[in-house]
C-alpha cells in the first residue's frame, strides 16, 4: 500500500466536491474490499480516498411511497442479510448473505459490489435481473440508470470520475411476483463462474404475463434475454444456451454454455412454481 | 477390543497409545504461537525481493543504484555482483551436487517469480519502493510450460550453464527400473490395459508463509537465521557452503511452523539474500515472501505424465507393470529427481508385481520448481496404477475389489521381500482393504449419478533417499535438576505434534510427569544433527532415537537409584516421578533428587559413573541403497492406506462432491491417536484438492495466473466430507523397536486414484487428466451423450485432443537407450 490522504466527508455533496478538488488521484471507498486488495497489491494507489462511512443515509434501507425499495449504496452485506425484507425483495437478502466470507459480507458494502463492476459478482447481476434503478449524484446534480445501463464493462461503469453511487432502487412489489437468483461456484466463498436470475410476472389467472431471464459471469456484463412468457424453464434454457457463443468448441466456453443452460433452466423452473408476492 | 496393554511401570498408565491433548494446542489455540513473521529484533530492517514477471529471459542488465537513491533504503543486491563470491547450490543427484540454484538470476530468468534483485530498507513499504526502482532490461525467450514440448529436439535450451552428467538438453536426469521381464509378461496376459496419464501441479499452500530473520553478530561473527523451515541442518550446511564460512558460524533457530508438505525441505534463495543484507549491514534482516512469491517461487508437487500399461492374467493377477514417465520438475529442484525415484518404486505397492519396467525423463520447464509434497510421488503413481488396476478387471469382467483382495501383499511370512526389493516387515493391507470397501457399502447398488472406487498404497516410513546416503534423526535428553526433562531434536514439528510425542515416549520410559517434559526449539547451536522432518519419518525414526535415547537415560537413572538404595537396578522400577523398589511404588526416590545427585553430589554417584543426566542417540534405518536397476528397499517399513470413494456427480454443473469416505491404514503401533487420525484427515483434504480442485495454471507465456489463495482452489473445510469412517488395522513393525510407521502421508496417496474410480463407476468417464474439475466433468458428461457411448475418456477420446491416442504413437523414452549403469548392465540379464 502507498501513502494516502484519507477524507471523511458528512454529505455526498462534501464527497462529490473533494472528488472534484483531488481529481483523478481520488477514488470513494466503501467497504473496501475490492479497493483495498488492490490497494495491497499497489496495483492502484490513489492519492485520496473519499470516505463513505460518515454520510449520514448512505447505509439505510428505506421503502419509497410506490413500494420502491431503496437500498443505501453503503448498505453492507450482514445489514442486508439482516434485514427483513418482504417479498421478492428477500431475494436481497439471499444473496447477500450467501456470497463471499462473512469478514467481507461484514465491510463489503451492495454499492461497491456494483461499482467494481466484476462480471462474477452477484449483486450487479442481481440488479440487472430485477430491472433495479441507480441513484447517482454529481456536481451536474442527480440523476438515474437503470443497472443495465450502469455497467458497461468487466469493471467499467458509467459513473463519471466526480459522480457517486448514492443508492439502488428495487422495483415495487407488484412490478414482480417471483425472483429466482441461482449460481455456480467452486468453494462456498468463490465468486459465481455463471449466475442466473428469472424474474417473472403473473397474469390474472395466474400463468405467466412476463419473464426476464438475466444471465452473469460468462459475459463482461449481465445479458437480460429475449425469453417469451409462455416459454418452458427447459425452452429458456435452450434458449440461453444457443444465445452464449454458439459456434466456441473450447472446454471454458463449452462449460460455461452447459451452466447458462442448467441455471437458466433451474431459476425459470423455480419462478414458474413459486407463489405470488402478494 | 484387544485387552489392555501391560503397563511397564505397573503403576502409571502408559502414554503411548493414547490421545494425550497436544502440547502444541494452548499457544496455537491462544493465538500466542509465535511464527517467524512476528519475530521482531532489536535494529531489525526488512527486505523485499523483486521477482522476475517474466518466465523464460535473458538477462541484459539489472541496475540497483536507482533504488539506493530511494528513502529509507540501506542496501541493494543483484546477480552480477555476487559471482565469484556466493557459491551456487543446488540439485542432489546420484551422491552428485548441481549447482544451478543461486541468490538472484544472472545471464537468465527461468522461471517467473525467480529472484531478480533484492532491497533492505529500514521498512517494508520502503523496501517495496526500492524495488521499484530497480532497472531492469530482459530479453524474453519463449516459455516452455508443457513438459512434453521440453523433450522436443528443437526446444529452447532452458538450463544453458549446467552440463549434466546423466541428460542433455533440457533432460535433467533419467531414472530406469528393470524387474523381472515386462515382455514375456505381456506376451502372456490376458489382458493389457493401457492409458496416457496427467498429473497436475499443486502447491503446498502452508497458511505460515516461506520466510526468515537473519541475525549477523558482527563482534561473534555468528549469523543466527530464524526461519521456517523442515530441516534446520540443511539450511545450515548448504548456507555456510553458499557463504563459505564454518558451520560454527552459523545458527538456525525455528520457530513455530505453519506447515511444510514437504515445500520447505530445502534452502531457499531469500534465506540466503537475508544472510547476506544482515552480514553487510550488521542488523537484523527480515524477509518474509507474499503468498504470491510462494506460490512461484516456492516449490510444488511435481507435474508428471506418464504412458502406464498394465499386464493382468485371466483369474486377476497383476503379473506386469511398464512406464514411460516424463517428469515435470520445473525451472530447477533440489528433490525434484527423488520424487520420481521413490515415488515409482515404492509406489508399486502394495502388490508384488514381478514384472517392472519404468524409464523415466526428468525435464525442465520455465515453471515454478518442483519438489517434494505430501505422498513424495507416490499420489501420481497410485493415480496411474490403481485406476489401471481397475480398467483391467472391468476388461476381465472381475470385480475391482476381487482383484486388489486377489493381489495385494499378504504373504505367510515376514520379513518378505517384493521382486521390486521392499522388505516387508508386517502389513495387514488386505483388512484394511476388505473393512475399506464394506465401510462404504461396496456391494450395495449405486443410486443414478453416484458411483464407488477403491484405491490402496503403502507408503513409506522415511526413506534412504538415492542422493542421500543416510536415513538418521537424533534425540538428546536431559534430566534436569529439578526433575523436568529436556528434549532436544533437530527434527522441525510444522503439525506432526512432537512435543506431545516425544514425550509421551519419554513419560513412559523413565515415569516422569508428562508435564514435566518440554521439547526445545531446533536450534543447531543445541540439538543433535538430525535430517528434519519430511517423508512421515517424524513417529518412526525419531521416534526410535528418542525411545533410544530414554532407555539410556532410565539406565543411568536407574544405576544411581540402585546405588542409593543399595538394590540391584533389576528390582527397580519408574513412575509417578520417582524410582522405586519394584512392588513398593509409594516409597522411592524423585527423580529430582537422583538429578541433582548426578549434578551437585557427584560424591554419592556409583564408582565411575560419569555425572549428570544427559543422553543423545542417533538411529539410521536399517534401508538399502537404490540398486541400478532401480530395485532395493529404500524404507525401514511401509504404513499401509486402503481408501474408499464414494461420490455423487450433478449431471447438470459437473459438480463431484465426495459423499462418503472410508480411509482404513496400518500406521502401525500408534502413539497418539488423535495426533494420527488428524494426519489422516488433513492428508485426505490434500488429496482431494489433488482429485478435484488444484493445479496451477500458466498461461503461453509461462505467467502464473492463479497464485493467490483467491484464485488457486485450495480446499477448505466446508468441501471435506465428514470423515467418520478413518479407522486403523495395525500391523505394528518389526523393523521399528516401538512397532511404529509413518503417518504423514498415507491419508493424501490413495485419494485422486479413489475418486478417479468412483467417478468412473458414477459416470463411465475415465479422467486422465487432474483435476477432474466441475469443468472438465460436465464437458466430457455433454461429450459423452453427444457421441452415444458408453464409456468415455476424457480428455482423450474430445475430437480436439491433440496427445497421442493409441500405443503405437506413444512416444519413446529419450532415456532408454542411454547405459546409465556404471558397473551393471541390465541387457546381459
Amino acid at each position: 500500500m502507498r501513502p494516502f490522504t484519507w477524507l471523511a466527508p458528512d454529505t455526498t455533496e462534501e464527497a462529490v466536491a473533494l472528488l472534484r478538488e483531488h481529481g483523478t488521484g481520488a477514488r470513494v471507498i466503501a467497504g473496501g474490499q475490492s479497493l483495498l486488495l488492490a490497494m495491497k497489491e499497489r496495483t492502484v494507489g490513489p492519492s485520496h480516498l473519499v470516505s463513505l462511512g460518515g454520510i449520514t443515509g448512505l447505509a439505510r434501507v428505506t421503502t419509497e411511497p410506490d413500494g420502491a425499495l431503496v437500498v443505501g449504496a453503503a448498505t453492507t452485506y450482514a445489514a442486508l442479510t439482516r434485514a427483513a425484507l418482504p417479498g421478492w425483495h428477500g431475494v436481497l437478502s439471499d444473496v447477500a448473505g450467501d456470497l463471499a466470507d462473512r469478514p467481507v459480507r461484514n465491510r463489503g458494502t451492495i454499492g461497491g459490489a456494483l461499482c467494481a463492476a466484476d462480471p462474477r459478482f452477484d449483486v450487479p447481476a442481481l440488479a440487472v435481473g430485477v430491472d433495479a434503478v441507480l441513484r447517482i449524484s454529481g456536481a451536474a446534480g442527480d440523476r438515474t440508470l437503470p443497472a443495465a445501463e450502469f455497467l458497461r464493462g468487466n469493471g467499467i461503469t458509467a459513473i463519471g470520475p466526480d459522480e457517486i453511487l448514492t443508492a439502488v432502487v428495487l422495483p415495487p412489489l407488484p412490478a414482480w411476483d417471483a425472483v429466482v437468483f441461482e449460481k455456480f461456484r467452486h468453494r462456498v466463498f468463490d465468486a459465481a463462474i455463471v449466475s442466473a436470475t428469472c424474474a417473472l410476472r403473473r397474469a390474472c389467472d395466474g400463468t405467466p404475463a412476463a419473464v426476464r431471464v438475466t444471465v452473469a459471469g460468462a459475459t463482461a456484463t449481465p445479458v437480460v434475454l429475449d425469453v417469451d412468457a409462455a416459454a418452458t424453464a427447459a425452452d429458456a434454457a435452450d434458449l440461453a444456451a444457443a444465445s452464449f457463443h454458439p459456434d466456441a468448441t473450447d472446454e471454458p466456453t463449452r462449460y460455461r454454455r452447459e451452466l447458462v443452460r442448467t441455471l437458466v433452466r433451474r431459476t425459470v423452473d423455480r419462478a414458474h412454481t413459486q407463489q405470488g408476492s402478494a | 477390543m484387544t485387552e489392555a496393554p501391560a503397563h511397564p511401570t505397573g503403576t502409571a498408565p502408559r502414554l503411548v497409545g493414547t490421545s494425550v491433548p497436544r502440547k502444541e494446542d494452548l499457544a496455537l489455540l491462544t493465538g500466542t504461537a509465535r511464527f517467524v513473521d512476528d519475530l521482531r529484533l532489536p535494529g531489525m530492517v526488512h527486505a523485499r525481493i523483486l521477482r522476475s514477471d517474466v518466465a523464460h529471459a535473458r538477462v541484459r542488465s539489472i541496475d540497483t543504484s536507482p533504488a539506493l537513491e530511494a528513502p529509507g533504503v540501506l542496501d541493494a543486491l543483484a546477480g552480477a555482483e555476487l559471482v565469484g563470491k556466493v557459491k551456487p547450490w543446488g540439485d542432489l543427484m546420484q551422491d552428485l551436487l548441481v549447482g544451478d540454484h543461486f541468490p538472484f538470476a544472472t545471464d537468465k530468468v527461468l522461471y517467473q517469480g525467480q529472484e531478480l534483485a533484492a532491497v533492505v530498507a529500514e521498512t517494508r513499504y520502503q523496501a517495496w519502493d526500492g524495488c521499484e526502482a530497480v532497472r531492469v532490461d530482459l530479453e524474453e525467450l519463449p516459455a516452455i510450460v508443457d513438459p512434453e514440448e521440453a523433450l522436443a529436439p528443437d526446444a529452447p535450451l532452458i538450463q544453458e550453464q549446467i552440463v549434466y552428467e546423466f541428460g542433455e538438453g533440457n533432460v535433467f536426469d533419467r531414472y530406469k527400473i528393470r524387474v523381472g521381464d515386462f515382455a514375456a509378461a505381456e506376451a502372456g496376459a490376458a489382458v493389457v490395459v493401457r492409458q496416457r496419464f496427467a498429473t497436475n501441479k499443486q502447491a503446498g499452500a502452508a497458511l505460515d508463509p516461506h520466510g526468515c530473520v537473519a541475525d549477523y553478530d558482527s563482534f561473534t561473527g555468528v549469523l543466527t537465521l530464524y526461519s521456517s523451515t523442515q530441516s534446520i541442518y540443511m539450511v545450515r550446511d548448504v548456507l555456510a557452503d553458499v557463504l563459505q564460512i564454518p558451520r560454527t558460524k552459523i545458527r538456525v533457530i525455528v520457530p513455530a511452523v505453519g506447515a511444510g508438505f514437504g515445500s520447505k525441505a530445502q534452502i531457499f534463495g531469500h534465506e540466503v539474500i537475508a544472510a547476506l543484507f544482515s552480514m553487510r549491514l550488521g542488523r537484523p534482516v527480515k524477509l518474509t515472501l507474499s503468498r504470491a512469491d510462494v506460490f512461484r517461487a516456492g516449490t510444488t508437487r511435481n507435474a508428471q505424465v506418464r504412458y502406464a500399461e498394465l499386464a493382468m492374467a485371466a483369474d486377476g493377477e497383476i503379473i506386469g507393470y511398464r512406464d514411460y514417465i516424463v517428469h515435470n520438475t520445473g525451472a530447477m529442484s533440489v528433490w525434484g529427481n527423488q520424487v520420481v525415484h521413490i515415488g515409482t518404486n515404492v509406489g508399486m505397492l502394495p502388490y508384488a508385481i514381478p514384472n517392472i519396467h519404468v524409464d523415466s525423463d526428468i525435464v525442465h520447464t520455465t515453471t515454478a520448481p518442483g519438489g517434494p509434497l505430501r505422498g513424495f510421488g507416490i499420489p501420481q503413481t497410485i493415480w496411474a496404477k490403481e485406476q489401471l488396476v481397475d480398467m483391467a478387471a472391468r476388461e476381465l469382467g472381475l470385480d475391482p475389489l476381487a482383484v486388489r483382495e486377489r493381489n495385494v501383499i499378504d504373504p505367510d511370512e515376514f520379513p518378505y521381500r517384493t521382486p521390486m526389493g521392499h522388505v516387508i516387515d508386517s502389513t495387514s493391507i488386505k483388512q484394511c482393504l476388505l473393512a475399506s470397501a464394506d465401510a462404504i457399502g461396496w456391494d450395495a447398488p449405486r443410486a443414478p449419478h453416484e458411483g464407488k472406487g477403491l484405491a490402496v498404497s503403502m507408503k513409506y516410513t522415511s526413506a534412504r533417499h538415492p542422493s542421500l546416503d543416510t536415513d538418521l534423526s537424533a534425540v538428546r535428553l536431559r534430566l534436569e535438576t529439578d526433575g523436568t526433562v529436556t528434549v532436544y531434536s533437530s527434527d522441525v514439528s510444522h503439525g506432526q505434534s512432537h512435543a506431545t510425542m516425544l514425550a509421551q515416549i519419554v513419560a513412559d520410559g523413565i515415569g516422569v510427569g508428562i508435564e514435566k517434559i518440554t521439547l526445545a526449539p531446533p536450534d543447531s547451536m543445541t540439538a543433535p544433527f538430525g535430517l528434519g522432518t519430511y517423508a512421515s519419518r517424524g513417529a518412526a525414526v525419531l521416534g526410535t532415537a528418542c525411545r533410544l535415547a530414554t532407555e539410556r537415560l532410565r539406565d543411568k537413572i536407574l544405576a544411581i537409584a540402585a546405588h542409593v538404595l543399595e538394590v540391584g537396578p533389576e528390582d527397580l522400577d519408574t513412575g509417578r516421578d520417582r524410582v522405586f523398589v519394584k512392588g513398593l511404588p509409594d516409597s522411592g526416590i524423585y527423580l529430582e533428587i537422583i538429578a541433582a545427585t548426578a549434578a551437585y553430589r557427584t560424591h554419592q554417584l556409583p564408582p565411575g559413573f560419569e555425572p549428570t543426566l544427559e543422553t543423545v542417540a542417533t538411529y539410521d534405518t536399517p534401508t538399502e541403497r537404490e540398486g541400478s536397476d532401480g530395485s532395493g528397499n529404500l524404507s525401514v517399513t511401509y504404513s499401509g492406506a486402503a481408501h474408499a470413494a464414494h461420490v455423487r456427480v450433478d449431471p447438470d454443473t459437473g459438480r463431484v462432491t465426495v459423499v462418503d469416505y472410508a480411509m482404513v491404514h496400518d500406521t502401525g503401533t500408534v502413539i497418539n491417536p488423535l495426533v494420527v487420525e488428524g494426519q489422516h484427515h488433513g492428508g485426505f483434504a490434500m488429496g482431494l484438492g489433488m482429485a478435484l480442485s488444484e493445479d496451477y495454471v500458466y498461461d503461453a507465456q509461462g505467467r502464473q495466473l492463479n497464485a493467490s489463495f483467491k484464485d488457486y482452489l485450495a480446499v477448505t473445510a466446508p468441501d471435506v466430507p465428514e470423515l467418520t469412517k478413518t479407522a486403523e488395522i495395525p500391523a505394528p513393525s518389526t523393523m521399528i523397536p516401538g512397532g511404529q510407521k509413518g503417518a504423514g502421508e498415507s491419508g493424501t496417496g490413495p485419494v485422486p486414484a479413489a475418486i478417479g474410480n468412483a467417478v468412473f463407476d458414477a459416470t463411465g468417464v475415465r479422467f486422465t487428466v487432474l483435476p477432474i474439475t466441475p469443468q472438465r466433468m460436465l464437458v466430457a458428461l455433454r461429450e459423452k451423450e453427444r457421441q452415444g457411448v458408453e464409456t468415455l475418456r476424457y480428455p482423450d477420446d474430445m475430437p480436439d485432443f491433440t496427445g497421442p491416442r493409441r500405443h503405437d504413437d506413444w512416444p519413446a523414452p529419450v532415456s532408454a537407450d542411454a547405459d546409465l549403469d556404471f558397473d551393471f548392465d541390465w541387457e546381459d540379464d
